[in-house]
Order: C-alpha cells, then sequence, then structure tokens
C-alpha cells in the first residue's frame, strides 16, 4: 500500500471535487478534525492515493461508496477508517422489528427484508453490516426453510447475532450461531435426543455434519494457504469421515428453546437454546482427529469442548479466511494472500485466535487487495453479487423513499437472491463455483456466477434499469418507491466528460476502459434533456460488464 | 477444456452452446448465421425425441415411495423404520411384472403414479446410486474397493451423480454428455439442446454444450428499449456489451448477456406461435417449471430442436426434522405434477417420445432419528414416458433390514445398480451410439450391464 504522509486535518482543496457538495464536503472534514462523533480519530498516514483508490476501496468494505463514506475515508486514511467502523455501536435489525410487534404490528419476513436494505443502505457502522452479510452467506439460515417462514423476529435475531459478532472471535461466534434456535431449527439440532434403543431411534446428524463442511473446517485437510493438503498418493485427505459425524452428532443432542416447561413442547423464541440434560447423550464418543470424549459430561461442557477443538482446528483459518476474502474482495485470491490472512487468523498479534477484527482488517489492508486491479488485471475481482449490485447504486445516488421506507422485499424475484433466503444451507452459489466458459476453462471460480443465467442476467439489468428510472423529478413515481437523487449528475450533464469521470469513480473505483468512455461520449450527447442524460449515463455504467465486475 | 476453432458446419452443429467458449468469429455473426440456418423450414422433427430429469433437491427417502406390504417384507420395513414406517393397509398396491417376490405398493399421496404405473407408463430403478464398482458390505468395510468420495455429502453427492465419479475437477455432467453426442440432429438450432428451468446445474453441461437458463414464465426480455430514446440507449448498451473486455468474468458476462438477448428473440418467437396448452399443471414451482417444458416441447419445430435435455428441481427432500408433515406433501406435489406432465405429452401427442426420470443425491438412513432420517446412499428413482417399460422393476431389491447385508450404517444401503446404468439406458433410447456410452460414463465398464431394459 502507498503510505503518504500528511499533517492530520488539512482539508486539499483540490479534492474537494465537483461531484461532493462544495460546502457539505468542507463542513464534514472539519467536523471530523474536532471529535468524530465524541471519540476523536486522528487521520492515520495511509490515506487513499486519490478518489478511485477510495472508491475501490469502500466497495469491498461497505454497500458500496457514497459521497460522505469518500469524504470520511480520505480524511482518516484505511486504518483510522476501519478502526472508527469497528467501534461504532452496531446497528442491529431485530430490536425495531421487535417493538413494532409489540405495539401490535404483525411483523413478516417483507419487514425483515426492509430493513436489511434500510441498514445497508444507511446504517452508519458500514463495514460491519457488510461483513454480517458476508458471514451470512457462510453460515447460512433461510426462510425459505418452512418453519422459519413465520419467525422473521427470530431470523432477525439470528442476523444480529452476525452484525454483533462481525468483529469477534470466530469461537464466541460459532457459539452463538449453535445455540440459535434459528440455526437448531434449520439444521434441526433443536430437541436432538440421545439414542433411544428400544425404539430404534439414534440422534440427528445434520447439524454434526454441516458445522464440518460448512461452518468451520471443511471436507478436506488445507495447508494455510488454502491449498489441499494430499497423502502419499497424490490424494486430498478428508478432514473426518462418517463415524467422526455419527459421534458428534451424539454431542449436540439435549437443546431446546429456551424456559421450555417440556423438552418436546416449549414456546419458539430467540433466545439460546437451553440444555435438558436426560436428553443428551452421556456415552463417550469418538469424533475426528480420533479424539475420544470422555463420558458423563453436561451438554453444555461437552458442547464447548468440541466448539474449541474446532476453532482451534488447523483448517478453520484458511477454510473460512479464503471465504471472507471472496467475499469482500477476489474470487480467486493467490495462496500468499490466503496464508497472510490466515496466519492473521492463527494470532492477531496479541496471541488472540480467529479474531474476525483482525482478519477483515487483513483482508482488506492486504497489497493484493489494494494493487490487485493493477497487478492481475485479467482476473482480479469478482462478480458483484446482485443484491450488492443494488446496494452500490442506491448508495451511490443516496436513493430513499417519501416514506423513509426500503419496501423492496421480494428481490429474489429480480435478483435471485435476498438476505436469509436461499434454498439450500449451501447459499446462492458455492465458493468453488466454476462456470462453464473462459473463466471455468482458465481453472478459475466465480461463485456468484452460480446465480448468474440467461434468464437472471436480464432480470438483474432490468431491475437496475427500473431503479435508475425512479430518480427524483422523474414524475409519476409514488411515496413508497425508492428514489435515486441524480441532482449532481443532472447538474454535471452538460459536459459529458466530467459526468463521466464523476460516474467513474464513483460506481467503476476509476477503472473505466477507455472503450467504455468513448461508446458513452458517443451517446449521451444524443440525450438533449440533461436530467435523462444523467439517467443514461448511470444505467449504461451499472448494466456494463465492468460494473458487474468489482475490482 | 480447449475447444477448437469451429468452422461454419461445426458452428451450425454446435449451436449457441458453443458460443461461450469462443471461436473466434463475433458472437454475433454466429448466432445470425444459426438463425439463418434455422429458418431454412421448421416442422418437427420426425423423430424427436427428449429426456426431463427432476431433481429432487435434499436426498428422497424412496423407501417410503415405494413399501413392501407382504408380511414378512413389511415386517422387515416397519422394524427398520420405526416410527415412520407406513402401515401396510395404507398402501398404495401395484403390481409389478417381475415383483422379486414381494409385494409392493406406493405412498398413499401419490395415487397418480400408482395409476400411471399400473397403466404401464411408469418404472422405478431400485436402489440405485453412486458407485465406482459394484460393492459388497464386506468390500465397504474393509476397504477392498474404491468408494465414491465424501458419502452422504449432499453437494458432493449431487456432484457425483452428474459427473459420474469422473475426476472431481470435471464441471459436466452426463445429460450434457449426452447432449453432446446427439447435436448433428438440431443441426441449425441456436439454442442449445439442454434447457434448465432450474438455474445452474452441472447435470446438463457437456464437453461442448453449454446449457441455456429458462425462466418458468419463457425468456426475459430487455427492458427500456421502446421508442427513439430507449433505442439509442439499447444500440449504446449493445455496443459496450460488444467493445472489448479486459477482465476474464467481464467477457463470460458480456457473452451471456448478448445469448440472453438474442434467445429471447428467438424462443419469444416460437412460443408465441403455439396453441395455448390445455392441460392444467398446479401451481407450485415444479408446475410452473414443467408446464414450461411442455411449451418448449410444443415448441420443438419453430425451436429446430431434435433432442432436447431438460431439468427441473423440486426442493425440500433433506427431511431431518418432522419428516411425517413435509415428505408426503412434495411426494403428493411430485405425483400431481409428473401427472400433469404426462397428461400435458398426451395432449402433445409427444408421449413415446418424452422420457421423464427422477434423480437425487442419495436415500436416506432407513433408520429414524425420531422425527426424520439422515443422509443414506442407494435410493429408487421413477421412470416415466410413453417409451418406458412401465410396471415394473429395475435392478435388485434390496434388503432394508438394519445391519443387514446391504446396510453400512443405521440403514444406509450400498446402492445394487449404479447411476451408471440407468443413465446408459436412458441414453441408448435418446441416440447415443453403444460406442460411444463409454465416453458419456467412463465407468460403465465396470458394470455387468450397460442397458437396464426400462425403455423400449
Amino acid at each position: 500500500m502507498r503510505l503518504r504522509a500528511r499533517s492530520s486535518c488539512t482539508v486539499h482543496p483540490r479534492r474537494a471535487h465537483p461531484w461532493r457538495a462544495g460546502a457539505l464536503g468542507l463542513a464534514a472534514a472539519l467536523a471530523a478534525c474536532s471529535s468524530g462523533g465524541g471519540t476523536p480519530y486522528t487521520p492515520g498516514l495511509d490515506l487513499p492515493e486519490d478518489e478511485a483508490a477510495a472508491s475501490r476501496f469502500l466497495a469491498r468494505a461497505t454497500f458500496g461508496p457514497d459521497a460522505q463514506s469518500m469524504t470520511r475515508l480520505q480524511q482518516l486514511g484505511y486504518s483510522t477508517w476501519l478502526r472508527e467502523q469497528m467501534e461504532m455501536p452496531p446497528s442491529l435489525h431485530r430490536p425495531e422489528l421487535e417493538a413494532r410487534a409489540a405495539a401490535g404490528q404483525s411483523i413478516q419476513q417483507a419487514d425483515r427484508q426492509e430493513m436489511w436494505w434500510r441498514r445497508a443502505i444507511t446504517a452508519p457502522d458500514q463495514l460491519r453490516q457488510r461483513v454480517a452479510f458476508a458471514l451470512s452467506e457462510i453460515f447460512v439460515v433461510s426462510d425459505r426453510a418452512g418453519a422459519l417462514v413465520n419467525d422473521a423476529i427470530g431470523l432477525a435475531e439470528y442476523y444480529d447475532i452476525l452484525v454483533r459478532g462481525a468483529f469477534g472471535t470466530y469461537r464466541e461466534l460459532i457459539e452463538h450461531i449453535t445455540l440459535s434456535p434459528q440455526m437448531g431449527v434449520y439444521l434441526s439440532h433443536l430437541r436432538n435426543r440421545k439414542p433411544d434403543p428400544a425404539r430404534n431411534l439414534k440422534p440427528d446428524e445434520n447439524y454434526a455434519r454441516e458445522i464440518m463442511q460448512l461452518f468451520s473446517i471443511g471436507l478436506w485437510k488445507l495447508a494455510a494457504d488454502g491449498t489441499l493438503l494430499r497423502d502419499g498418493q497424490g490424494q486430498p485427505i478428508p478432514t473426518y469421515d462418517q463415524d467422526d459425524i455419527v459421534g458428534l452428532s451424539h454431542v449436540f443432542t439435549g437443546w431446546t428453546y429456551a424456559g421450555s416447561t417440556s423438552f418436546q413442547s416449549g414456546q419458539p423464541n430467540y433466545r439460546p437454546m437451553e440444555p435438558w440434560e436426560q436428553f443428551h447423550d452421556r456415552e463417550a464418543k469418538a469424533i475426528l482427529d480420533d479424539v475420544v470424549l470422555p463420558a458423563g459430561r453436561d451438554a453444555a461442557v461437552e458442547l464447548a469442548d468440541v466448539l474449541d477443538r474446532l476453532a482451534a482446528h488447523p483448517n478453520v483459518g484458511p477454510f473460512l479466511g479464503k471465504q471472507l476474502i471472496q467475499r469482500l474482495v477476489t474470487s480467486n485470491p493467490s495462496p500468499g494472500y490466503v496464508a497472510r490472512v490466515t496466519a492473521v487468523w492463527n494470532d492477531d498479534g496479541n496471541g488472540v485466535r480467529g479474531n474476525l477484527g483482525a482478519v477483515i482488517r487483513a483482508i482488506l489492508l492486504d497489497d493484493e487487495a489494494m494493487h490487485g486491479h493493477r497487478t492481475a488485471p485479467e482476473t482480479f475481482g469478482k462478480l458483484r453479487e446482485p443484491l450488492l449490485c443494488q446496494t452500490a447504486l442506491w448508495r451511490a445516488f443516496n436513493a430513499r423513499a417519501g416514506t423513509g421506507l426500503f419496501n423492496y422485499t421480494n428481490p429474489e424475484l429480480n435478483l435471485g437472491q435476498a438476505a436469509l433466503r436461499a434454498e439450500t444451507v449451501f447459499n446462492f452459489f458455492r465458493p468453488d463455483f466454476r462456470p462453464q466458459g473462459e473463466v471455468g476453462a482458465a481453472g478459475l471460480v466465480a461463485p456468484e456466477f452460480e446465480i448468474l443465467t440467461h434468464s437472471t442476467i436480464t432480470m438483474i439489468t432490468n431491475q437496475l434499469y427500473t431503479s435508475v428510472d425512479r430518480h427524483v423529478g422523474a414524475g409519476g413515481t409514488t411515496e413508497t418507491q425508492i428514489l435515486l437523487d441524480l441532482s449532481r449528475e443532472t447538474a454535471l450533464a452538460p459536459e459529458p466528460a466530467a459526468l463521466i469521470d464523476h460516474l467513474d469513480v464513483m460506481l467503476l473505483g476509476g477503472t473505466m476502459s477507455p472503450e467504455l468512455r468513448t461508446i458513452l461520449l458517443g451517446h449521451l450527447p444524443l440525450e438533449t434533456e440533461m436530467r435523462m442524460r444523467a439517467h443514461d449515463a448511470v444505467y449504461l455504467i451499472v448494466s456494463s460488464p465492468e460494473f458487474a465486475v468489482q475490482k | 477444456m480447449k475447444l477448437p476453432d469451429l468452422s461454419r458446419r461445426d458452428a451450425l452443429a454446435c449451436g449457441v452452446r458453443c458460443l461461450l467458449a469462443g471461436s473466434g468469429l463475433p458472437l454475433l455473426a454466429r448466432l445470425h448465421a444459426l438463425q439463418e440456418a434455422a429458418t431454412a423450414g421448421n416442422p418437427p422433427a420426425s423423430d424427436y425425441k427428449a429426456l426431463v430429469c427432476v431433481y429432487l433437491n435434499g436426498g428422497n427417502d424412496s423407501f417410503n415411495l415405494i413399501v413392501p406390504r407382504n408380511t414378512a417384507d413389511h415386517a422387515e420395513y416397519a422394524a427398520a423404520r420405526g416410527n415412520l414406517a407406513i402401515p401396510a393397509d395404507q398402501l398404495l398396491p401395484i403390481t409389478p411384472q417381475r415383483p422379486q417376490g414381494r409385494a409392493f405398493g406406493l405412498h398413499p399421496s401419490v395415487p397418480e403414479l400408482q395409476a400411471m404405473f399400473e397403466a404401464g407408463k411408469l418404472a422405478f430403478v431400485v436402489n440405485v446410486g453412486t458407485l465406482l464398482t459394484p460393492t459388497t458390505k464386506a468390500q465397504y468395510r474393509n476397504n477392498a474397493v474404491p468408494k465414491p468420495a465424501q458419502l452422504f455429502s449432499h453437494s458432493d453427492q449431487t456432484t457425483q451423480w452428474y459427473a459420474q465419479s469422473a475426476a472431481a475437477e470435471g464441471s459436466n455432467g452426463w445429460a450434457g454428455r449426452m447432449a453432446d453426442f446427439v447435436l448433428e440432429l438440431n443441426q441449425g438450432s441456436a439454442l442449445s439442446p439442454a434447457i434448465t428451468l432450474a438455474g445452474s446445474t452441472r447435470m446438463l453441461q457437456g464437453q461442448t454444450v453449454v446449457p441455456y437458463a429458462l425462466g418458468t414464465n419463457g425468456s426475459v426480455q430487455i427492458a427500456g428499449t421502446a421508442g427513439t430514446r430507449g433505442q439509442r440507449r439499447f444500440a449504446a448498451f449493445r455496443a459496450i456489451l460488444r467493445k472489448r473486455h479486459g477482465h476474464v468474468m467481464e467477457r463470460q458476462f458480456a457473452d451471456l448477456q448478448e445469448q440472453a438477448i438474442e434467445l429471447d428473440g428467438l424462443i419469444r418467437g416460437a412460443l408465441a406461435g403455439q396453441p395455448p396448452l390445455q392441460t392444467q399443471f398446479p401451481g407450485n414451482s415444479l408446475g410452473n417449471q414443467l408446464r414450461m417444458v411442455a411449451r418448449m416441447i410444443a415448441a420443438r419445430g419453430a425451436l429446430g430442436a431434435a433432442r432436447q435435455v431438460f431439468f427441473v428441481r423440486l426442493g425440500g427432500f433433506d427431511t431431518h426434522a418432522d419428516q411425517l408433515s413435509f415428505h408426503p406433501q412434495l411426494l403428493s406435489t411430485l405425483s400431481l405434477c409428473l401427472k400433469a406432465f404426462q397428461d400435458a405429452m398426451v395432449e402433445l401427442g409427444t408421449e413415446s417420445m418424452v422420457t421423464t426420470f427422477t434423480v437425487s443425491e442419495f436415500g436416506r438412513t432407513l433408520g429414524s432419528n425420531g422425527s426424520g432420517t439422515d443422509h443414506g446412499w442407494g435410493g429408487n428413482q421413477i421412470v416415466l414416458g410413453g417409451a418406458v417399460r412401465g410396471r415394473d422393476l429395475y435392478g435388485t431389491w434390496p434388503s432394508l433390514a438394519i445391519d443387514g447385508p446391504d446396510d453400512v450404517g443405521r440403514g444406509r444401503l450400498i446402492p445394487t445398480t449404479a447411476v451408471e446404468q440407468m443413465g446408459a439406458t436412458l441414453a441408448r433410447w435418446f441416440g447415443v451410439a453403444p460406442g460411444d456410452l463409454a465416453a458419456v460414463f467412463p465407468r460403465l465398464g465396470e458394470f455387468a450391464t450397460s442397458d437396464l431394459g426400462f425403455m423400449a
């Protein structure tokens, strides 16, 4: 990363670019110099080299750059901005929904989706919200499961586990996830019980399998750089076998809803599950790596032991660290990048293992993240998920509805995904998905391409078109519609080159190709109404392959 | 996969499925050449055939779909299944021609399947699953034969059902590879012979075939192109797609969007030219998918298709919990939708040209966890259509005894028939030459027969 020494709290006039409302930008800059909301944040030395660099960073670390975050990042520098973000109080999803329910409103999944958009677009703790979303695509639960359809508040609390835990330790997070009754319903370890030989009943294996396959260590033994370890015959080495799953399935027995008056019937709620020892298996259990758990232990003691062991497994860093890199930065990180993140996972510098805040920092500040667009221009980056195309568009142009709500509650119908709404625990896409065609032939993965088909690609493009069409001043809009503010762009429109430069920074992180610029410069003057010229410029960029791939 | 440059003839034979791989010709030139060829004349091909793959996502508990009902075998079944056992008197009786010394019935939720079975339109391939070679329990226990990797894992077993246990790195599936071998018959069609109604799937990817993904309401038309302004903007949009792209994912994205737009025109036109289907389909996801498959089959002439393979999906079969509530609903949905689809094939006069079959990544444990079942191995699959030798069972019915000769634990049954054998039987009917079967199913030679006999 390029470091630039700069005295703190100077506002360089040349940085007040025309797209930024001058007075607002300056005021914000000065405010930051006095006190950042009570806590002073002294700008660091690692300032973005230019606005484009700030925009690229924010595309990874937030739901998309907007004027405010661009200003703040350029004031504080990367490290201090990250610290400020991590220290902000979490914007939670559940409490408001719960309060509305208490006031008599019926809270549905639609309300949870509205809350998700509102937080994604407007919450100040953008980094936390963005990381929580990434975690929600690894530790998957879904309102598509019949038993969770009517539990919007419970799923909002599950999401808040991820929001609160985004920068905590993995060990804490996996415990909260494991004891979440929503996860307990989704992967059916809620009310899982010890064997009943008389009735030929065995414990449910679902959570035992998926916590290992998806939530901790994965199927194959990995080197610290994320590559497969191999045995003497060159074959990959499984991390566990079916007998290990059977053993582990006995560990996850005896848990049900907190406050239940009987094991089999209890009022659904979102508090951590509680153990009923008479339903917990107290025999010895063989689990992975030839470990035998001793007999006679209580459910919570045994659970803590097992989670300790999983969290200590050498696979966790490369397995989950690489997926976080994929969700935020690039689909195909180099082994070196994965290894650097694993090193921080294994020890944050203070002897703490699985410090997710430190891991996120390492992912975002890595040289490969910062310079990949230059060092590997043909392959660095990732396809933007459809939801992230939508958030980037809405944030860049400060989109709001007259009602203040973001009532876009079934985005899966046009975008192919929605928060906590995957078809299965395998998410909307797999981290090793290799699309047929040039990407796959090059030996690369591109997970987000699993959503993208001949049907969805046009649905997504059309949704982006509709979103751009709905802007302040467009006419025929309603109170509930989410409208872009294109006033700045309309003001720039008489000078197409200036409009393009501005949109290049905001939407493409300054990576616009000369060919795209040429086509836009050819088209825009044909549109003589300035509002529509701004509209066309935004649409043609967000529908372009260059926007589709975050670099 | 490295593809050679395509000659014009190859391009015609290959169709749009090759376009992603890139042939050096501009995409549009290729598409337009194909469409011109396609308009030469388009009566339905006289030897049209289609396969419809119905994926039961999650692992169907198919030993509760078809169940032995004679006293001794039902007792063994009931002992294994505990609280999940269906009482013999609730089973819908069926009369297989070769019942393997037993009597059988179907789950009470599937009267439509019972009727189609008894009418000779439907058969079961029993205890079929992923195998690398025929495997006994002793061989399994002693690691005396190679086993499929990561048995009992959803993602891995789905991949292996499709890929046929080829190297894990392979990205194609046997339905796609079958389509590779019958492409010549679709000469001139710009549309891929492999069509998914359920999004991306490896099953339909071939060596050269790239599947086309269709929505349940048809293809999707690009918005915002109306009027002079819209047309001007659309021209700029297309110019951006067709420009040089520096990033490999940008190129793939641009190609996909271009194909989507071009093929939308073709499919929209073909579907609009057909009379509406009279058959009513259930208004659920599977019903919507199968209705669109039927509409595409109706439009086969306009689409220039002589061979097509379709992929649809019904989710929710991972019944770890509350199986007694969920599984009957799933089976009922499946039964009603397959019946509607079969009725539509009769309506279109294509009953003997279209064969439908189910796949599912694994069967489930016979043993219960009190509420549901866990991941198993072998399972039973449906084949359905006018060309099916129906009212029969194909493959060897296993022992359902817990810890019996076929059980490797909790009633996870070693398959007695391999996926390859079921697939090769379908492929032969579809038109893959016997000499090409080994290319579609590399391990076919491991198994005793490549023709289970269920296709006429």
